[in-house]
């Protein structure tokens, strides 16, 4: 006796319900209960089940279990996976070789010109010797404990991924920006990206690549970290003072040359502060995409948890630190610099 | 040709709503602004304006914060679309232009001041004036000599490399003058240009506009809440009170005859001897006068003929313009105008009171 053999019988479904067996996999509680042949305890108001989908499969067989939800999910993403190979594979050639050539390029330069390469950038972007004094410590640090290759593993992936975030967040952000439309289909779509669990976007992933290839992990990166220049993008181009723009019409500037001339540049700061944003969250993406073959420091952490080896794991999870205020510390200071040359 | 209508603006409605042409009608059969809000959610914005402004003139526009003035200034430039009427300028309707044509207008036959001076902070003062000229294409070398000129003209010599935010107030708002010029229009769109400055720096954009337009002729249509301000600018005064026109004409006319309660009382703070002007005030007469105690002129301001007559009630001045006799003034005509309309009972400060 299940709880909704009332229902069924009083539809006059019970003929179908007694036609075909639904065709999930049994449930380990079910098959506990078959061995055991035990007979269901006599039903109680308190034990009324919810109108589940397992509790009207009890009472109605042919009616589908809720196994069945996430079966026909994976069974409907595997018969399309090959479809979206074709055509995904060769869309995203292009950023495993960038992610490739990008780490060769990163560990093949010698230290000696790696180094003070990146010196050379961060006092270009910056303009403070402070902060090259700084990273050239941190640098200096992470090499002197030989985890530079390391780093610069990482650092080479955050630099691919972090700009075709911007490639790609920076049009989509004015795109919002311009069609409320397309703004309220957007929203939804990027707070889903920002809240599901980022080890939830490489399942499926695993399975429309292969595991050797640096797309895998290089699009994971990118569907994490591109939220916040798109949404800050949208954000700074929309708070773009409105009399400004007002006079941008007046003086009879087409669409181009107000989004060249007069958006962009206004909104520059909130779209730095993006990119921002989205540098921090690649580097938090690229330590758990070591787990889909990503080099780096992410591979140390890993090996940190995987081997309980407390000293690995600590040591390269102050490199990420490292790494982290390295790069706030450079972007914020060229985001200061753009806001210093705003002020209105 | 000063008598040359540029810009006419004929039976103009807007009202701001979800469907402003389902309550048009309603609209024009004369519906309360108040009670078009309450009970079908739109607001009229502005109701069956007709103005006409001349070529070379300047047309002020004034009213209280509400009134629709700003409103009626983006018509002219099609910043904001009419529910219904029609703009025209040049003779040609506006309204009928597609997008490339309204650029043009936008780009060579008008220019704009704004309120809060809307300058591109990422741009220095040069680039800033040379923006109109830029927009159109002209290459830097030849704007940049254009925009120079003008930022000299309006007082700003040697600031050409500065950023917007590094001026005050005042010299920001020379740089939004410098910019409308430079663009070469002769219809220069002003909204509230003045508004945000403080008094004194306010008189002196004032008198630097007054002294361009004595040299460039443009037609200007000025935006103001303050009376003083419109009184000092205005050949053409527009008076308008919640989306509608309550008086127009020349401010003179408009000073001595007032037809609204609402306009006495907005006249009846000023100081009458500093705006109301002789030839307002005179009896219209050639005839040859006797015992005249000496010659005014016809554009002069009462406070100046105060001061000539030492306060003599019993003076007359004989009234020329351009060395013609015009008219004949005496002190005492002088004194009774000064005293505001209010004071005879009308306005509603008198009936409140």
């Amino acid at each position: 006796m299940a709880s909704y053999d009332f229902l069924f019988d009083g539809l006059g479904l019970r003929a179908w319900c007694d036609g075909g067996a639904s065709a999930a996999p049994m449930s380990m509680a079910d098959l506990l209960g078959q061995a055991r042949g035990a007979a269901a305890p006599a039903p109680s108001l308190w034990d009324f089940p919810f109108p589940s989908m397992n509790a009207l499969n009890r009472a109605c067989p042919a009616f589908p279990q809720a196994r069945e939800l996430t079966k026909g999910l994976e069974d409907g993403f595997l018969s399309i996976k090959d479809g979206l190979s074709i055509v995904l594979d060769p869309l995203t050639q292009p950023l495993s070789w960038a992610l490739e050539g990008a780490l060769w390029l990163f560990q093949t330069s010698p230290w000696w010109i790696m180094i003070p390469l990146i010196l050379l950038v961060v006092r270009l972007v910056t303009r403070s010797w402070g902060l090259v004094a700084f990273v050239a410590a941190c640098i200096g640090f992470l090499a002197f404990i030989n985890h530079y290759d390391y780093a610069m593993q990482t650092l080479a992936i955050i630099f691919v991924c972090a700009f075709i975030c911007v490639l790609l967040g920076v049009p989509i952000g004015i795109a919002m920006s311009r069609s409320d439309t397309f703004q309220r289909i957007a929203i939804p779509i990027l707070d889903m990206l920002q809240t599901l669990p980022p080890f939830v976007y490489l399942i499926p992933l695993i399975f429309l690549f292969s595991v050797t290839e640096p797309k895998l992990y290089g699009i994971a990166v990118i569907v994490y970290a591109i939220v916040p220049v798109v949404r800050l993008t949208n954000l700074g181009i929309r708070l773009v003072d409105k009399e400004v723009i007002e006079a941008a019409d007046a003086f009879g500037m087409t669409r181009r040359q107000k989004l060249w001339g007069v958006q962009i540049p206004l909104a520059l700061p909130n779209i730095m502060a993006g990119v921002n944003q989205t540098i921090m969250m690649s580097l938090a993406m690229v330590v758990i995409a070591s787990m889909v073959s990503a080099p780096g420091l992410g591979v140390l952490v890993l090996r940190g948890i995987r081997n309980l080896e407390l000293g690995v794991g600590l040591v390269s999870g102050l490199g990420i630190v490292l790494l982290a205020v390295i790069l706030d510390r450079v972007t914020k200071a060229a985001l200061a610099r753009v806001n210093a040359a705003q002020r209105q | 040709m000063s008598d040359d209508v540029k810009i006419s603006i004929r039976n103009l409605y807007k009202i701001f709503g979800a469907d402003p042409q389902s309550v048009l009608p309603l609209a024009r059969s004369g519906m309360d602004k108040a009670e078009l809000l309450e009970t079908h959610r739109h607001v009229l914005g502005l109701r069956d304006i007709n103005v006409d402004m001349k070529a070379g003139q300047m047309t002020v526009i004034m009213g209280l914060s509400g009134s629709g003035k700003s409103t009626l200034i983006r018509h002219i430039n099609r910043l904001i679309d009419p529910t219904s009427g029609e703009v025209v300028v040049n003779g040609e309707d506006v309204l009928a232009y597609n997008d490339a044509q309204l650029r043009e207008l936008r780009r060579v036959n008008m220019s704009m001041v704004f309120q809060k001076f809307a300058l591109l902070p990422h741009r220095t003062v040069l680039e800033n004036a040379g923006t109109p000229l830029e927009v159109r294409g002209v290459p830097r070398e030849q704007w940049e000599d254009e925009a120079r000129k003008w930022l000299d003209r309006v007082g700003l010599e040697g600031q050409g490399n500065q950023f917007p935010h590094q001026l005050s107030g005042g010299m920001q708002q020379r740089v939004g003058i410098a910019r409308a010029l430079t663009s070469n229009a002769d219809i220069m769109l002003m909204d509230e240009a003045f508004s945000a400055l403080d008094p004194l720096i306010r008189t002196d954009m004032q008198d630097l506009l007054l002294e361009l337009q004595a040299e460039l002729h443009k037609t200007v249509v000025f935006i103001t809440h303050d009376l003083d301000e419109a009184l000092k600018l205005a050949d053409h005064l527009v008076i308008l009170k919640d989306g509608e026109i309550v008086q127009q004409g020349e401010p003179q006319h408009i000073l001595m005859q007032p037809n609204d309660p609402y306009i006495v009382d907005f006249i009846s703070d000023i100081n009458r001897a500093r705006v109301l002007r002789v030839r307002s005030v005179m009896t219209r007469t050639e005839a040859a006068p006797e015992g005249i105690a000496g010659d005014v002129e016809a554009d002069a301001n009462l406070e100046s003929v105060i001061a000539l007559s030492g306060g003599d009630t019993s003076l007359r001045y004989r009234v020329v313009r351009d060395g013609r006799q015009v008219g004949l003034l005496s002190v005492k005509d002088l004194v009774r105008a000064l005293v505001p309309t209010a004071a005879s009972g009308e306005g509603i400060r008198a009936r409140a009171g």
